[in-house]
């Protein structure tokens, strides 16, 4: 995409701003085995954010920082990546999937309640997915009672990215269960330090607990803490689901290009002489860097389309897949490339993106791609069946 | 003659059956990942007393003359139940020892049979040498009292105590942490036990080392297909067990092929390489590559398959995934073996020519 004078002035705004605002030792302090530091880190970077209005530019207009197009966040979403700032992995939740459902769907004592309190730090999680409901969504289970004004909420929720360290929580629960499985599902704002709520980490497959187990005890929630209506949540939940419009991919896709060189630097072992390079690894280098600017190339025009209000069905579906396939193979030529360095080298830095140094670590983590937010398999249906117009697999 | 030699033969299904009971027995795969004892010098200890080491020293040495069919089992099933002890770099000096020219590698066998003696094979990379080398992660390296130490060119394989002066051990924390690792330096070492010389001493260590590698991946990569269908079986999304997408059925048929075409190759090398007969260096090499994609494919899949719990420490599919990723580069890199190997098969294929 070609700029404007106005987004190139924006980019040259943020990388002043950045000169003088990025900490140089944010890896140092929030990496490794070491969540004092990531906590602090992520903090501390989100106020700066904030005071700078970089945060919230897809807020409307009236909140700080609010009010940008769409162009404009994705210039900032590329010059952040570009000035090598860490991801807000902690505010993440907060920023997009909570600020944006309470933006379109919620009341205005919730946006009065929680909109600044987001700007001041307030940590959101989501709890959509149960054991029993993962891919089938609709399937969950969580039940919640109205008693008076309040409802009373039993269940479990699993796999809330970090879970453990939300003061809020984006909860879907089941208030009925005679009609379709859709039909019957509630969307509900839960203070996460209410009676009865019980929150694990989970450990993951690389090592890191950055996920969370919540288990729900008779909780109390009070009936103002509705979103939309009773039984109309998974409206609501749609809301959510799509409220950061493929900017996160935006980003990790500008975070990826960035760290094409790391992949450069494990092929010539640091020496950067290309001259040197393995044919056949020298072939998969141009293979994966072709896939990267087709994937940016992807983005920019679905980006534009849904400027202009032109998105087709699946079009998100195809975003997706091609992104997490590119994060599997691009992290796997890593692993190739650094060969026993990134079997033994256990160093990481959270929030980094492909930045972390161990190949191994980028690649584990980039299953996430590929399982969260609807699997790979799950887009593949929605790609063959909603844009491919093929007949749908029966299901339960 | 031939009646007598034959009728000492073990059955390798045998072999696989107590291996099995043994395993079962005693291998706790997740000792490693959640801080427990690993139990590996008990296992060893088991191993022993069951006769393992023994079995392809010859008679005179104390061992029971079998040859490498009877150890495929053995590595297969270590495989499978992602065993924490190494095998190979013991069995695989013993084997090489036997290719040698001299007399005194007799000696060395019983001595490495009584003293309980246990080997890590190291390779070199080029240019490396006693006087100066690091090799980043050797297998077994930790707990060996002897290192073979293997080159890419034409010098001798040399047999080095762990303990002599030059050599230091580090242990290695990698991401498999079900299997010991060390990286090992050499800093003007002198003192070498044995030289192997010989023809044959270098292809005979590097097939023996690849076929075990081929054959834990055999092992692992059927475990793990086996445990993914059940899972797969289990878990009900949509009103029905996942099993039944057959966009995940088409996947668990083509990891079942994969592997059931490498198993077939490694069998195969695995009898050539036991009697020497017709192409046994090259096919090891070979099945190593096959066995070793398939078990990282079967893996890499098997977490996604799972889907959530396949993402977390709890569940074994990283389990796999990390030893099969190691498994695939320890000792040398798929491409390595390639390169390795292009020569001869160009030459074979040339010979075989209609
Ligand atoms: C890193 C990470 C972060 C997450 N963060 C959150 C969060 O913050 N909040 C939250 O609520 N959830 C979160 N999730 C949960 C995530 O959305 C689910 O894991 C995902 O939807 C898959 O569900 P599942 O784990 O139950 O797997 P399952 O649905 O059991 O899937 C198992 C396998 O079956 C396949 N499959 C399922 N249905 C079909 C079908 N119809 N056709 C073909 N194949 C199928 C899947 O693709 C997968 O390969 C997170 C997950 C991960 C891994």
């Amino acid at each position: 995409m070609t700029d404007n004078d106005q987004l190139s002035g924006l980019r040259t705004e943020i990388r002043d701003w950045l000169a003088h605002n990025l900490p140089a030792d944010w890896r140092d302090r929030q990496g490794g085995d070491n969540t004092a530091g990531f906590l602090a880190m992520q903090r501390e970077w989100f106020t700066k954010l904030v005071e700078g209005g970089y945060a919230t530019p897809h807020w409307p207009k009236e909140w700080p920082g609010g009010g940008r197009s769409l162009a404009e966040q994705i210039v900032m979403f590329e010059e952040l990546a570009r000035g090598g700032a860490p991801r807000m992995s902690l505010f993440f939740v907060s920023l997009y999937h909570a600020a944006m459902t309470l933006i379109e769907c919620g009341t205005d004592a919730q946006r009065a309640r929680h909109l600044p309190a987001i700007l001041k730090g307030e940590v959101w999680c989501q709890g959509f997915s149960e054991p029993g409901a993962g891919s089938d969504l609709a399937a969950l289970r969580t039940r919640a009672e109205r008693r008076g004004d309040r409802y009373i909420v039993s269940g479990q929720k699993i796999w809330s990215t970090l879970g453990h360290f939300a003061d809020q929580c984006l909860l879907l629960v089941r208030t009925d269960s005679s009609g379709a499985k859709q039909a019957g599902i509630t969307f509900l704002l839960m203070d996460m330090k209410s009676k009865g709520i019980d929150v694990r980490p989970i450990r993951q497959i690389t090592g890191d607990e950055e996920f969370a187990e919540i288990f729900l005890d008779e909780v109390e929630i009070p009936v103002e803490n509705l979103v939309g209506q009773e039984n109309e949540g998974w409206k609501v939940a749609q809301v959510t689901l799509s409220s950061e419009r493929g900017l996160t991919l935006v980003e990790l896709t500008e975070r990826m290009a960035l760290s094409l060189w790391r992949l450069v630097d494990a092929a010539t072992q640091g020496t950067g002489d290309t001259g040197m390079l393995d044919r056949s690894v020298a072939r998969s280098l141009v293979d994966i860097s072709a896939r990267i600017e087709a994937m940016r190339a992807m983005l920019a025009t679905l980006m534009a389309n849904r400027m202009a209000g032109r998105e087709a069905v699946g079009d998100a579906s195809i975003l997706k897949l091609a992104y997490s396939r590119l994060s599997r193979d691009f992290t796997a030529l890593g692993l190739r490339l650094q060969s026993f360095a990134a079997m033994r080298d256990t160093r990481y830095v959270l929030g980094a993106g492909y930045e972390t140094g161990n190949w191994m670590f980028d690649f584990l983590n980039s299953y996430q791609y590929n399982i969260a937010g609807g699997s790979n398999e799950i887009q593949r249906n929605i790609v063959s069946e909603r844009v491919l117009q093929m007949p749908r697999e029966k299901l339960g | 003659m031939t009646a007598t030699i034959e009728d000492a033969r073990i059955d390798p299904e045998e072999i696989r059956d107590s291996a099995q009971r043994l395993l079962a027995d005693m291998v706790d795969r997740r000792a490693g990942w959640e801080a427990r004892p690993d139990g590996a010098a008990a296992l060893d200890q088991a191993m022993r007393e069951l006769g393992w080491y023994q079995l392809i020293a010859a008679e005179a040495e104390g061992g029971l003359g079998q040859r490498f069919d009877v150890l495929a089992p053995i590595y297969e099933e270590l495989g499978r139940s992602l065993a924490p002890v190494w095998l190979s770099g013991t069995m695989a000096t013993i084997d090489a020892l036997y290719a040698t020219v001299s007399a005194a590698a007799e000696q060395l066998v019983a001595a490495v049979l009584e003293n309980g003696w246990r080997m890590a094979v190291v390779t070199l990379a080029p240019g490396q040498s006693l006087a100066a080398a690091s090799a980043p992660m050797v297998g077994g390296a930790p707990d060996a009292t002897h290192f073979l130490v293997i080159g890419d060119g034409e010098a001798p394989p040399l047999l080095v105590a762990a303990d002599a002066p030059g050599v230091s051990v580090t242990e290695v924390t990698s991401w498999d942490l079900g299997r010991s690792y060390g990286a090992v330096e050499f800093s003007d070492v002198r003192n070498v036990l044995f030289r192997l010389e010989g023809d044959d001493v270098l292809p005979v260590v590097r097939a023996h080392s690849e076929l075990a590698l081929a054959c834990d991946s055999i092992g692992g990569a059927s475990q793990c297909l086996s445990e993914t269908v059940d899972y797969m079986l289990g878990r009900q999304q949509f009103g029905r067990p996942i099993a039944s997408f057959q966009a995940l059925k088409h996947r668990a048929a083509d990891h079942k092929v994969a592997i059931e075409l490498a198993r077939s190759l490694v069998s195969h090398a695995s009898r050539q390489f036991a009697v020497r007969g017709d192409g046994w260096a090259v096919l090891s090499a070979q099945a190593r590559i096959l066995a070793c994609e398939a078990y990282a494919a079967m893996a890499e899949d098997c977490v996604q398959l799972f889907g959530g719990v396949g993402f977390t420490w709890e569940y074994d599919a990283h389990l796999f995934l990390k030893r099969a990723l190691v498994n695939q580069i320890i000792g040398g890199s798929p491409d390595d073996l390639r390169d390795r190997i292009v020569g001869d098969v160009c030459q074979r294929a040339q010979t075989a020519r209609l």
